[in-house]
């Protein structure tokens, strides 16, 4: 599994470069505006970058199997840090959400935490769990109330591009460990009809939906980002408007530099820009799915395959926000939009991909009799 | 080993393995359908979307200019450009604090509204950036630094460059006002509107999200051309002592209005021109219709006994009167045509010169007749009446003087003692100049220069020759006989202005009231010029409506000698006995020899060829 992890972590290192070039290049305006240093962002962006990628190679060299132990621990841990954003002085308050913890200088989104320590904790219930995997209570209504509690954590923020995503990531999960489907569909169809009676109850979410559906009626005011979206990609065209020329940083597009870069990319660097930068997260989906299916624990399956989706995954809801396929919700592009917690998470999301590939290679030797034992 | 661990994995690995593939396949059309849709967003891009998009975001912003200064002919600023402040608001941020009443209170008196609209204007609207009261409300820095001192949330100001006149009302039917838009509405900043504004620079750029200029983007900047400054042959002091004598006449005659103007003589510079209602031209916004009319060009009367002059000067011009010729006055009331003609005072009889003298209307009427209507009339035009003078202000009004096939029997009686005609100011100004100036009509103005920031003169008036309409020793002649109407026993002693001689006449018209002569509502005017042996000033001084006393000797008379003493002292004209004694014994017309008078008049019969 050389090749596989060797080529996943290069992927991965063209998208961190992408997203170093295109944090500079849409950060300026804003880190001007804001701050009065037009490399605000970069700066702090590339100090997470080092960061994120020091965490990446320790989790490279971090034995996978640990997180077996370690999976509900890092859920309780994140649970109580995302009922800490609530707590005044700790939590911070960003537009009317509390997303944030700050720990000095850096703030950090519990939330992302909660993503991966959820993906974590399910992937270990299912291995544990594998043969009463279609039993009604641990097969299904176990995990689904811990799933849904942590959810609902997330919401409460509110956080719903991470809720979704989450909720997405977790039933995907449930699906391929084998849990019944209609259970899943009752799950999903419960879960569904939840969002909607919330939308329905929240001005604000429904503004943004009947932007989504009608966008030229809210051009000016909730569709304004997406409007900004598109007209980066008409402006883009086929050849880009040329690296930092855009314009649709200048105010057109608030969030250019984090959940719409994407839009920034389309403008200035133009289709072919766009399509293999979609193509590279194919291609990350390719490479660890071929490490799930080339694993032959369980866990290590389980945990790819739950890994890899949550990471294409985001990337798939972002693209869809940005291109008007999806309504609009706060989601970042992992490993190119600015934000440090989700690159944090990422980045230590490849480095346990990576470690799961190296046991597979054979290159390091899979501790059978232990998970045998575990399983008795 | 590997089939052990297959083995081991088997049940789950095959019963799931369908899982897996619908989540791949899931995926993979996920990134394709986006794919496909990014394609469509970009490969072939529509091309009017990309043009609307640019045209919303096109800048395109005039730069102001400051608009050129006007100034006195000393170089006294009459109207410059000066930053003011404008208070702006934003009615959410007002109205989200408890101070909106505060708020109100305070702006009302500056702004002077009343608090009330104030509280309906930003206590109700969703806007979040209003003019208080309207655009183009600017307050004192003084009183704006009162109000920055309550430190209010959502009222802020803007720095705005605004029209000023720094004497308020004082000239201002001559300056005029500049309107909202930046556009010269009224006087000189309408007239050289197209000197002053400037001419605007551009700048085309870009806007971003929040409609401020993207500063790197910017296309095309034209610089700026500053306006010109216009400076005026109008004397700032002149003006003010003219408008204080009217003032004060106004007054102690409770008249409705009162208008004058001082021309220099030889020349036709205009040194004042004032009309009284006036109006602040900082204020012109709350000016009065009336008080904004310029009456010295812009109102027609029946001129009355002044106009005698004109047609008197024509008669002995032609020949058909001699000074000392003596007409039957009649016992003051003559029936002409079966019309009955009265004098104010009756006279038995009168020669020319006391006619003038004692302004005379049956003598004039006689005189009249002796011209004849085609020669009077021929005369007048000459004179300037019922044409526009050509002064360099707009809103000139041209007088009426009907064509002469229209004119009937007793028409020339009537003209000849200043009725069935009508005119403004200026044009009995002038022709009483052109009587004093040898008979020369010079062309009025106000504009002397105009010239550029850099100092570059644009454009430069001088005095011009409008007509001659009599020859020189005949308007010497009637300068003589003028003098003699504002000495003992004339009309107008109360215009004598000590140490100069002065030569007018007065005028007191009956104002039309439902087209019948009024017997208590005049127009008394006095049009003179002194000194009248060197003459530099022409003054003309008309008010109308005066109450308890009407004619122009008493009431018109002594502003004229008012506004006449200030300015001679401040011009520093010599006396007229000092300009005498330091001239020598200057022979009088009748005193030249024969020979001389007969070479002049054949040179002046050549100028009078050139009438226009």
């Amino acid at each position: 599994m050389w090749k596989t992890s060797s080529a996943l972590l290069l992927v991965v290192a063209v998208l961190l470069m992408v997203g170093g070039v295109m944090v500079a290049s849409t950060s300026t305006v804003k880190g001007l505006e804001d701050h009065g240093d037009t490399d605000y962002f970069l700066k702090r962006q590339l100090v997470w970058i080092v960061l994120s990628v020091v965490a990446g190679i320790a989790a490279c060299f971090f034995d996978y199997h640990y997180l077996r132990h370690l999976a509900f621990p890092l859920l309780a841990v994140s649970c109580l840090l995302l009922v800490l954003v609530f707590v005044p002085h700790v939590g911070v308050r960003v537009g009317g959400s509390y997303r944030w913890l700050r720990l000095g200088g850096l703030g950090f989104q519990p939330s992302e935490l909660a993503k991966f320590s959820l993906v974590v904790a399910i992937c270990w219930w299912f291995t544990r769990e594998r043969r009463k995997v279609r039993e009604l209570a641990r097969g299904f209504l176990y995990p689904a109330a811990a799933i849904v509690c942590v959810l609902v954590l997330i919401l409460a923020e509110p956080d719903y591009g991470t809720t979704v995503l989450t909720a997405a990531v977790s039933l995907l999960i449930m699906f391929v460990a084998g849990v019944r489907i209609h259970y899943l569909v009752l799950l999903a169809v419960a879960g569904a009809l939840f969002i909607t009676v919330l939308v329905a109850h929240n001005p604000n979410r429904m503004e943004r939906l009947m932007a989504f559906l009608e966008p030229e009626k809210y051009a000016q005011t909730t569709a304004y980002q997406l409007k900004g979206a598109l007209d980066a990609f008409v402006l883009g065209g086929r050849r880009g408007v040329g690296l930092g020329q855009g314009v649709q940083k200048q105010s057109y597009l608030p969030e250019s530099h984090t959940d719409f870069i994407y839009a920034v990319v389309g403008e200035e660097l133009g289709l072919r820009a766009t399509v293999p930068v979609l193509l590279l997260y194919l291609a990350f989906f390719a490479l660890g799915m071929r490490i799930a299916m080339k694993t032959t624990d369980v866990f290590g399956r389980f945990l790819a395959f739950g890994l890899t989706l949550m990471i294409t995954l985001q990337a798939i809801i972002n693209f869809g926000v940005v291109t008007g396929l999806f309504p609009t919700k706060g989601l970042s592009l992992p490993f190119i939009s600015f934000g440090g917690s989700c690159l944090l998470v990422s980045m230590i999301a490849v480095g346990v991909l990576v470690n799961i590939a190296h046991h597979t290679g054979g290159l390091i030797e899979e501790p059978v009799i232990r998970d045998t034992l575990h399983d008795l | 080993m590997r089939s052990e661990r297959e083995r081991r994995l088997g049940m789950t690995e095959k019963a799931s393995r369908w899982r897996y593939t619908l989540v791949v396949a899931f995926v993979v059309l996920s990134l394709g359908g986006q794919a496909i849709r990014l394609v469509m967003l970009q490969a072939w891009p529509d091309q009017i979307r990309i043009d609307s998009i640019n045209r919303a975001r096109q800048l395109v912003k005039d730069l102001s200019v400051e608009r050129g200064a006007i100034v006195d002919c000393h170089g006294r600023v009459l109207a410059m450009d000066v930053f003011r402040k404008v208070v702006c608001a934003d009615p959410v941020a007002v109205a989200s604090n408890p101070c909106l009443q505060d708020v109100a209170e305070t702006l009302a008196d500056p702004l002077n509204v009343s608090a009330r609209v104030l509280m309906r204007q930003l206590g109700s609207s969703r806007r979040r950036f209003v003019y208080p009261a309207g655009y183009g409300r600017t307050i004192d820095d003084d009183q704006a630094c009162l109000i920055k001192e309550k430190g209010f949330q959502g009222v802020f100001f803007n720095d705005v460059l605004t029209r000023s006149y720094p004497l308020g009302a004082s000239m201002c039917h001559v300056l005029g006002y500049v309107n909202l838009k930046g556009q010269g509405s009224a006087g000189i900043e309408l007239k050289l509107d197209d000197y002053l504004r400037g001419v605007p620079g551009l700048v085309v750029g870009e806007f971003d999200g929040r409609r401020r200029e993207i500063y790197e983007r910017r296309k095309l900047e034209v610089k700026a051309r500053l306006g010109a400054s216009v400076i005026l042959t109008l004397d700032q002091y002149v003006q003010y002592l003219t408008e204080q004598a009217l003032l004060r006449a106004i007054e102690t005659h409770r008249a409705k209005a009162a208008w004058a103007i001082v021309q220099r003589v030889k020349t036709g510079e205009i040194l004042a021109m004032a009309s009284l209602p006036a109006y602040d031209l900082n204020r012109f916004r709350e000016a009065e219709a009336e008080s904004t009319r310029n009456r010295c060009i812009g109102l027609v009367y029946e001129p009355g006994s002044t106009f005698k002059i004109s047609v008197i000067a024509a008669a002995l011009n032609e020949g058909r009167v001699r000074p000392d010729q003596v007409f039957d006055c009649e016992g003051g009331v003559w029936m002409y045509q079966r019309r009955p003609l009265r004098d104010y005072h009756p006279y038995d009889k009168l020669s020319v010169a006391d006619v003038l003298k004692k302004s005379s209307n049956i003598g004039a009427a006689k005189i009249g007749l002796a011209l004849g209507p085609s020669l009077m009339h021929k005369y007048l035009l000459a004179f300037g009446f019922g044409e526009k003078t050509g002064v360099d202000l707009p809103g000139e009004e041209a007088g009426i003087l009907h064509p002469v096939q229209d004119w009937i029997d007793i028409s020339p009686t009537r003209v000849a003692m200043g009725h069935e005609v009508a005119v403004t100011a200026l044009q009995m100004l002038n022709a009483m100049c052109t009587i004093a100036n040898d008979g020369v009509r010079m062309r009025p103005y106000v504009v002397q220069r105009v010239l550029d920031r850099d100092g570059r003169l644009l454009v430069e008036q001088t005095p011009t020759v409008a007509a001659r309409p009599i020859k020189p020793e005949t308007a010497r002649l009637m300068s003589r006989l003028l003098v003699r109407a504002t000495e003992e026993g004339g009309t107008g002693t109360r215009a004598r202005v000590s140490g100069y001689t002065v030569a007018g006449k007065t005028g007191t018209a009956q104002k039309i009231v439902d087209g019948r002569y009024s017997d208590s509502l005049n127009v008394a005017s006095f049009v003179g010029v002194v000194p009248a042996d060197d003459p530099e000033l022409g003054i003309i001084v008309v008010v109308d409506e005066p109450r308890d006393l009407h004619t122009g000797g008493l009431v018109s008379a002594p502003v004229f000698r008012e506004i006449a003493e200030e300015a001679l002292r401040y011009l520093d004209v010599p006396p007229s006995d000092a300009v005498q004694v330091a001239q020598g014994a200057r022979p009088l017309p009748g005193g030249r020899s024969g020979r001389a008078l007969a070479a002049l008049k054949e040179t002046a019969a050549d100028e009078t060829q050139g009438l226009d």
